[in-house]
């Protein structure tokens, strides 16, 4: 500690360190600090300060120096226990097949064991067949030994990766196929072997219900599926626009269907009343509209006037729900996923993105929750599955804001609890259990009964 | 590393040495290290030991490297820019680097005895060495190189990278279309879990030097000299586009043609590094005349103002002169190669899940080059200009410009001192066993 006492100016402890004189040594700094401190203006940052104001308010040195005295005393003693010593100590790891010897810096107290990185030396199981096998079950008019030994290898090298193994494909020796090739006969070994074989491989093989159950690899949808991926992402900017076009004269011509057919009502109705007798007003009005909409007239005026009564109905349907809500005032934020995004196909899944508005903490909250529920945080995109999870989304979301707008309301609750009792010293506020959430724990039980219902225990055991 | 219940955090540093051989520089240092040690131009100045004079040869401890004694056909070699900069009779400056990869095999041993013996100062018998390497690396240049290291160098371990994945690790992606603007080239290669995607790497021969060409182009059409700074003795502060006021230097005789060109050649690069920048969006006299200036001074004195021609000296990197394949359309080459990538990114595996991203999605951006100002933006705008439409672009570089310059070599340092990639490296033992085919299975 010398030299920090010698920068500081302190006055040096003469007798050993000591728990006492460490506890009690700072008295005498105190005084020592006291005495001259000159109080930080608020807000100027303390590295500035000390530019400004120092103990002997001299200016800092521009030069490093050394008084010579300092480092040759006693070494800094900063903590009661004596420093552990670091050694450049020898290792092996066991992840490695050799034997082969590094060093790295290690605590001499620790006691030898086993490298602590090995741990993560996962490897995906590849099957692996005999000769025999291969000739008994494996036989593929498509695929000579040598190439499917070449595939096996490869998907052993980049852990199934097909992406890589289809780059990396020896296309000198044996001819260029797709990664659906690949899979189709990867996949295909994988399920005859292990109908054959007793040793399930852990990633194609899953017991359900002790009964195996293959996964089975459909190239041929894969192939459309991505052959329409394709198509969707070679698009040029004409095909966009024409498909654009297109999409504009259908609302068109369905604007137009949809107006003859309310003019042959109309005119329907017109003649059952010219029969039955007199006009109604309404139909002259109606008359008149008919009057300027004239074949002449174009299509698109017709769009427009039909878009126009489209949104009178909107607005006339809208009014009603919005009056019912108004006496509720919870303030609902559920997520609004949108709609088709986008000009003309698109990928199933976007419509799972969380819209742009939904905050970080937001989404990291969601995620948290799902993982709680043991879901998927990112599910096949079927038709269904999208729609259910967009929904689930929002329902937590919503449940989100509502598990914090009870909070805080509980917090105010007590803080007014509080200013209460204090105002009025001796009384205490009962709040009627109704409105308190904070009830004996005989009735949150049941609340984590139902949580346990929904995700399987083992589950949150092993996310937390 | 470890800490109390059971987590593991932080890496395991085992004094590895991370070597980031290119055509501009070489980096070198500590694995951990969030800079390199040394960063050392790609060439080494040779003179052959009869035109050595006397009293240089008594100088004890300059930072030469010699072979054998002063004997007829000996060379002398001079590395770093301390020795290589200063004006020698006789020094030819070569190169040792060819088409992205090492070539000239001797040259690079001077380099690496020169990185060992200067630079980390200790033996290389106990540090691992991992290199980095282009991806179109021959077999033949990968195996040489892990025979230099293990025999000649004796080193205990050994491992190859790919630049691309290195960069893409120091902007913190497994997956991404990694372009990396260096020196001699620019390059686009998708990095898919930490593999390169070796055949759909496309690249142009447009680069930092193609650049430093086009500025000696400019200057020569706009008459302006660019005096060789080392031969310069006084110059006198002048106005403005006045003629420079100098005295010269009285310099040895002899001094070699590839030695003045390699002197001048950094003088071209200081220009566009002070100089150049890149346009948002594609040349156009008004808006760059309305740009800021930028001054320089050359080494004779004469200085003066640069405005559009600061934009039109950098327009060579996305245009296609001297009929060499630009940098949008190798982009646009390297998306139809992202398209079916793209596409087999999002279906899964049984239990595998291939990353969520394509590497449209995330473009890392690295390279010299790379830090020319407005370079990034520029990028950023014409992948846009080409992506799908309805995919998202996002493009990550690091923001200073020294950590795109070095950006794989930083991944190189994260990579070597991270616990679990110990088992990685080819060990001395291995190499010892298997011989130098298993390079090929060990690292990808
Ligand atoms: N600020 C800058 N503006 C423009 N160019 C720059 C800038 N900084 C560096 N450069 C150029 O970048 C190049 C060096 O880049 P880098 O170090 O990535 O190349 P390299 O890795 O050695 O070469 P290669 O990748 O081609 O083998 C040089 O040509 C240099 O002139
Ligand atoms: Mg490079």
């Amino acid at each position: 500690m010398a030299d920090i006492l010698d920068i500081l100016e302190l006055e040096q402890p003469s007798a050993e360190i000591s728990r006492d004189s460490i506890i009690h040594g700072d008295k005498v700094k105190k005084k020592y600090v006291t005495a001259k401190a000159v109080k930080r203006p608020e807000g100027m940052h303390r590295e500035v300060f000390a530019l400004l104001y120092h103990d002997n308010k001299d200016l800092p040195p521009l030069l490093p120096t050394d008084t010579g005295k300092a480092y040759k005393q006693t070494k800094a003693k900063l903590g009661m226990r004596k420093v552990r010593k670091w050694v450049w100590a020898p290792f092996t790891n066991p992840a490695r097949k050799d034997n082969a010897v590094f060093h790295h810096w290690k605590r001499a107290s620790d006691e030898a064991k086993e490298y602590p990185f090995a741990q993560f030396n996962k490897q995906v199981a590849i099957p692996s067949y005999s000769e025999s096998e291969y000739n008994q079950y494996l036989k593929s008019e498509d695929w000579s030994q040598a190439e499917t030994d070449h595939l096996i290898d490869l998907c052993q090298r980049f852990d199934l990766r097909f992406i890589v193994i289809h780059d990396r494909w020896d296309r000198a020796a044996f001819r260029d196929r797709s990664v659906e090739d690949l899979k189709e006969r990867y996949y295909g070994i994988c399920t005859t072997l292990s109908k054959v074989k007793t040793n399930p491989w852990s990633n194609t093989v899953t017991m359900v219900n002790g009964e195996k159950r293959i996964y089975h690899y459909d190239a041929e949808h894969e192939r459309k599926r991505k052959e329409q991926l394709r198509r969707l992402f070679d698009r040029t900017q004409d095909q966009i626009d024409e498909e654009q076009m297109l999409l504009a004269e259908l609302k068109k011509i369905d604007a137009r269907k949809r107006e003859r057919e309310r003019k042959t009502q109309d005119l329907q109705k017109l003649i059952s009343r010219a029969d039955s007798g007199n006009l109604p007003p309404l139909s002259q009005v109606n008359n008149n509209n008919e009057g300027t909409s004239t074949p002449s007239n174009t299509a698109s005026s017709i769009a427009r006037r039909h878009d126009r009564k489209l949104h009178k109905k909107k607005i006339t349907t809208q009014q009603r729900p919005v009056r019912a809500v108004e006496s509720v005032t919870v303030e609902w934020s559920g997520i609004k996923f949108p709609e088709a995004r986008g000009t003309g196909v698109w990928l199933r899944s976007q419509r799972m993105k969380l819209p742009a508005g939904v905050g970080q903490r937001k989404t990291k909250a969601l995620e948290q929750e799902l993982r709680l529920l043991n879901i998927d945080i990112a599910p096949t995109p079927t038709e269904a599955i999208c729609k259910h999870f967009n929904e689930l989304r929002s329902d937590l979301a919503l449940a989100l804001d509502l598990k914090n707008a009870l909070d805080s309301c509980e917090f105010e609750l007590q803080a007014l609890r509080h200013q209460y009792e204090a105002l009025n010293p001796g009384k205490t506020l009962t709040i009627p259990p109704l409105i308190s959430n904070m009830v004996g724990d005989n009735e949150t039980k049941p609340v984590g009964e139902i949580i346990d219902v929904v995700g399987s225990p083992s589950a949150l055991n092993s996310t937390i | 590393m470890s800490g109390p219940n059971g987590m593991l955090y932080g890496g395991d540093e085992i004094g590895a040495l991370v070597f980031d051989p290119g055509h501009h520089s070489l980096r070198v240092g500590y694995a951990q290290e969030d800079t390199p040690k040394a960063d050392i131009p790609a060439v080494v100045g040779t003179v052959s030991a009869t035109h050595i004079p006397d009293a240089e040869e008594k100088v004890p401890d300059g930072n030469v490297t010699q072979t054998g004694s002063k004997t007829g056909g000996e060379l002398r070699h001079y590395i770093d820019i301390t020795e290589l900069h200063v004006p020698r009779a006789g020094m030819e400056v070569h190169t040792y680097m060819k088409d992205g990869q090492v070539d000239n095999w001797d040259l690079f041993e001077k380099m690496l005895d020169y990185c060992y013996a200067k630079v980390i100062r200790s033996p290389s018998e106990h540090h691992p060495a991992l290199f980095t390497e282009a991806v179109w690396t021959t077999r033949p240049a990968r195996e040489k190189l892990a025979e230099l290291l293990f025999e000649k160098y004796q080193a205990p371990a050994f491992f190859l990278v790919k630049s691309a994945v290195l960069a893409a690790f120091a902007n913190g992606k497994s997956t991404a279309l990694v372009v990396d603007a260096g020196a001699s080239q620019t390059s686009a290669v998708p990095v898919i879990d930490g593999y390169a995607l070796v055949n759909a790497a496309v690249r142009s021969p447009v680069g930092g030097d193609h650049l430093a060409a086009q500025a000696k182009h400019m200057l020569n059409n706009m008459h302006i000299q660019m005096l060789p700074l080392y031969s310069i003795q006084s110059k006198e502060v002048i106005r403005e586009r006045e003629r420079g006021r100098y005295t010269l230097k009285t310099l040895p005789a002899g001094l070699t043609v590839s030695w003045q060109q390699y002197m001048l050649k950094r003088q071209y690069e200081d220009f566009c590094h002070c100089v150049a920048q890149v346009s948002e969006s594609q040349y156009e006299e008004r808006a760059a005349a309305s740009a800021p200036f930028s001054h320089y001074e050359f080494p004779g004195g004469y200085h003066q103002d640069f405005g559009p021609e600061r934009f039109k000296l950098t327009e060579c990197l996305f245009e296609p002169t001297l009929g060499a394949p630009h940098l949008a359309a190798l982009l646009e080459a390297s998306s139809s190669v992202g398209a079916p990538v793209l596409a087999g990114l999002s279906p899964r595996g049984p239990s595998l899940r291939l990353a969520a991203r394509p590497p449209w999605g995330s473009v890392v951006a690295c390279g010299g080059v790379a830090s020319a100002p407005g370079w990034l933006e520029r990028l950023a705008k014409e992948l846009a200009a080409r992506a799908p439409s309805s995919h998202r672009l996002k493009s990550h570089a690091a923001p200073n410009s020294t950590e795109r310059r070095f950006a794989a070599w930083i991944g190189g340092s994260i990579l070597a001192s991270i616990g679990s990639f110990q088992q990685m490296w080819i060990s001395s033992q291995e190499y010892d066993e298997g011989g130098k085919g298993q390079l090929e299975r060990k690292c990808p």
